[in-house]
C-alpha cells in the first residue's frame, strides 16, 4: 500500500482516554462527567453520538472544541496540512488559531454580533476562514438560500429573528467554506420538517465533500439520515461505536 | 502558530509594601485581541498602566515586538517612551478626559496626534481627522466643536479615532465602556470590535465585565488580589471555569 493511501486513512479527529470531571468550588462538588473516551472520525465520516442526557455527548463536543477543558487523554487533530495536536493540551493560542481556520462548531443558539446583519454575520464567519470578503458575501448569499433564509432578512439583525431563522443562520455561517471537522450540537432542534430536511442535506453534502464531522441530534431520524457512525454513550462511557442500524438496534432493545 | 506581537512576563508593581499586580505574564499574537478580567481592585488596570509605561513597574519584562527586533519597553526612557506613544502604541481610558483635551474641538485633538507624528499639511491632516471622525461615526458637523460639548458616548469615539489615528500595532483598552449608558456602551463596543476586526492591530482589553471580554477577545486571563488565577479561550473561562475564583465571577454574571 502507499504511504499517501496509508496516511489518508488516518482520521481527522482521534479521541483517545479522554476523561472530563467539574470541579464545582464553592459547593465542594465533583462530578465525572467522562470516563475515558475513544473513538475517531475520518474525513468524510459523520459520525453521531447517541445517549440520553447527562451521558457526555454535548461534554465530549464541548471538550473537542476546548470550550470545556479536558481532564486528561487525547484529543488528536490530523490537520488540513497532516501536522497532528492534542486539543487537550495545545496552548490555547494555537487552539484560537486552529479553531478559525479548521473547526466549525455549531450549537443550538446563534451566539449573534448586536448590530451586524444577517448576511454580514455569515459572511464574517468566511471571512475569519481567511476569506476574500467578495468571495465570503458571495458564499453567504448561497448558504442563506440553502436554508431558506429569504433575501427579505438578510439586512435586519439575526437578533430580532425567531429561533428557528437564527439556527438556521448559524449553521449558515458554521458551514461556510466547509471546515476540516464540524462540531453540530442539536443544530435541527427548533426547526419545523421543510427547513430541518434543507438542513440536514447541507450537512449531509458537506461530508460526502470530506468534511469530518462529529455530531449531536436529538432525534434519532436525522442520525438514520446522515450518520455513517454511530457511537452509544452511557454515563460518560462508550458502550456501542458501529454502523447505525446496528446500534441503532442495540440501543433501542 | 502565529508569531506573537506582545510578551509580557514577571509584571510586577508595588506601591510601597502594597501589592498591586504581581508576575502577570501573557503572550499575545499580532492582530489577536486579549482580555483582562477581574473587580476593581485585582491589578488589571495598573499591569495594564504598566505596559503602557504611564506607571513603572517595579519589575518585569514587557516585549514588544517591532520591525527590527523586540524591544523591552520598561528599559525605554521617557523621550523613547513618549516617541512610542504617537505611532505604536496606544491607550483607552475609562475617563475620556484622560485622552483628550476636552477644551479643544474633535478635530484639534487628532490633529494633535497627526502633527506629533509628523504631519504638517494643513488640508491633509484636516482630511484624515474627517475621515477618521466618519470611521468612529462622530457626525462631521461635529467636528470643529469643543470635546466638552460632547456626550460621553461621543466622548469615547473621539477618543478611539484619536487613538488609531496614526495606525498603533499596540492598543490597549481600559474600560472603554464602563460608565456609558447600555444602548451607549453596545454602540461604542461594535465601534472598537470592527476596529480591531478590520485592523492588524494587536490589543489588550481589560474590563470587569464579561460580556465585553466576550465579546472582544479570543483569549482571556481572569486576575483576582493582583494575581492572575487562571487563563483560557475567553468562551472556556465562562463555560469551564476552573478557578474557584473565576467560577464565583461567572456566576455573579449569569446572575
Amino acid at each position: 500500500m502507499e504511504q499517501s493511501n496509508l496516511s489518508s486513512r488516518e482520521p481527522v479527529l482521534e479521541v483517545r482516554d479522554l476523561r472530563k470531571d467539574f470541579t464545582i468550588h464553592v459547593i465542594g462538588r465533583h462530578v465525572e462527567a467522562l470516563n475515558g473516551v475513544n473513538l475517531t472520525v475520518g474525513a468524510g465520516e459523520h459520525v453521531a453520538l447517541i445517549g440520553q442526557s447527562g451521558a457526555g455527548k454535548s461534554t465530549l463536543l464541548r471538550c473537542v472544541w476546548r470550550s470545556y477543558r479536558p481532564t486528561s487523554g487525547h484529543v488528536w487533530l490530523r490537520q488540513r496540512d497532516g501536522a497532528q495536536i492534542d486539543l487537550a493540551t495545545a496552548d490555547d493560542r494555537e487552539v484560537a488559531d486552529i479553531r478559525r481556520q479548521q473547526i466549525g462548531y455549531v450549537g443550538q443558539f446563534l451566539r449573534a454580533e448586536p448590530r451586524r446583519s444577517v448576511l454580514e454575520v455569515v459572511a464574517r464567519a468566511g471571512i475569519r476562514r481567511g476569506a476574500h470578503e467578495d468571495d465570503a458575501t458571495d458564499q453567504a448569499v448561497t448558504a442563506l438560500r440553502e436554508v431558506a433564509i429569504g433575501e427579505d432578512l438578510w439586512g435586519t439583525s439575526p437578533v430580532v429573528l425567531s429561533g428557528g431563522e437564527q439556527q438556521r443562520i448559524n449553521l449558515a455561517a458554521g458551514t461556510l467554506y466547509p471546515p476540516h471537522l464540524l462540531l453540530l450540537d442539536e443544530p435541527v432542534a427548533s426547526l419545523d420538517a421543510g427547513n430541518r430536511q434543507r438542513v440536514l442535506e447541507r450537512i449531509g453534502h458537506l461530508a460526502r465533500d470530506g468534511v469530518a464531522v462529529l455530531s449531536v441530534f436529538h432525534d434519532l431520524e436525522a442520525v438514520r439520515q446522515l450518520a455513517t457512525r454511530v457511537v452509544a454513550l452511557c454515563d460518560g462511557n462508550v458502550v456501542a461505536d458501529g454502523a447505525p442500524n446496528e446500534v441503532l438496534e442495540l440501543v433501542a432493545s | 502558530m502565529s508569531e506573537w506581537a506582545l510578551h509580557v512576563e514577571g509584571l510586577t508593581k508595588w506601591y510601597g509594601s502594597t501589592l498591586a499586580c504581581r508576575d502577570v505574564g501573557f503572550t499575545v499574537a499580532a492582530g489577536e485581541a486579549i482580555g483582562i478580567i477581574g473587580e476593581s481592585g485585582s491589578g488589571k488596570s495598573t499591569a495594564l498602566r504598566c505596559i503602557a509605561g504611564d506607571v513603572r513597574a517595579s519589575s518585569g519584562r514587557v516585549l514588544l515586538q517591532k520591525e527590527g527586533g523586540a524591544i523591552d519597553l520598561l528599559e525605554l526612557s521617557d523621550a523613547e517612551r513618549r516617541g512610542l506613544r504617537v505611532d505604536t502604541l496606544s491607550i483607552v481610558f475609562q475617563d475620556p478626559s484622560e485622552g483628550l483635551d476636552l477644551r479643544v474641538t474633535a478635530g484639534g485633538n487628532i490633529a494633535e496626534r497627526l502633527t506629533a507624528a509628523g504631519w504638517r499639511n494643513f488640508s491633509a491632516i484636516r482630511s484624515r481627522a474627517r475621515d477618521l471622525l466618519d470611521r468612529v461615526d462622530v457626525p462631521i458637523d461635529r467636528m470643529d466643536d469643543l470635546v466638552e460639548t460632547f456626550s460621553g458616548g461621543m466622548r469615547q469615539r473621539v477618543q478611539l479615532a484619536k487613538a488609531v489615528a496614526n495606525e498603533p500595532s499596540l492598543l490597549l483598552l481600559d474600560e472603554p465602556t464602563t460608565g456609558l449608558d447600555a444602548s451607549v456602551a453596545a454602540g461604542v463596543l461594535d465601534l472598537i470590535r470592527s476596529l480591531l476586526e478590520t485592523t492588524r492591530v494587536t490589543a489588550v482589553v481589560v474590563s470587569h465585565d464579561m460580556s465585553v471580554i466576550s465579546m472582544l477577545t479570543s483569549r482571556a486571563i481572569v486576575m483576582h488580589q493582583g494575581h492572575v488565577v487562571e487563563a483560557g479561550l475567553t468562551d472556556q473561562l465562562f463555560e469551564d471555569p476552573q478557578h474557584a475564583y473565576t467560577q464565583q465571577l461567572v456566576s455573579a454574571a449569569r446572575g
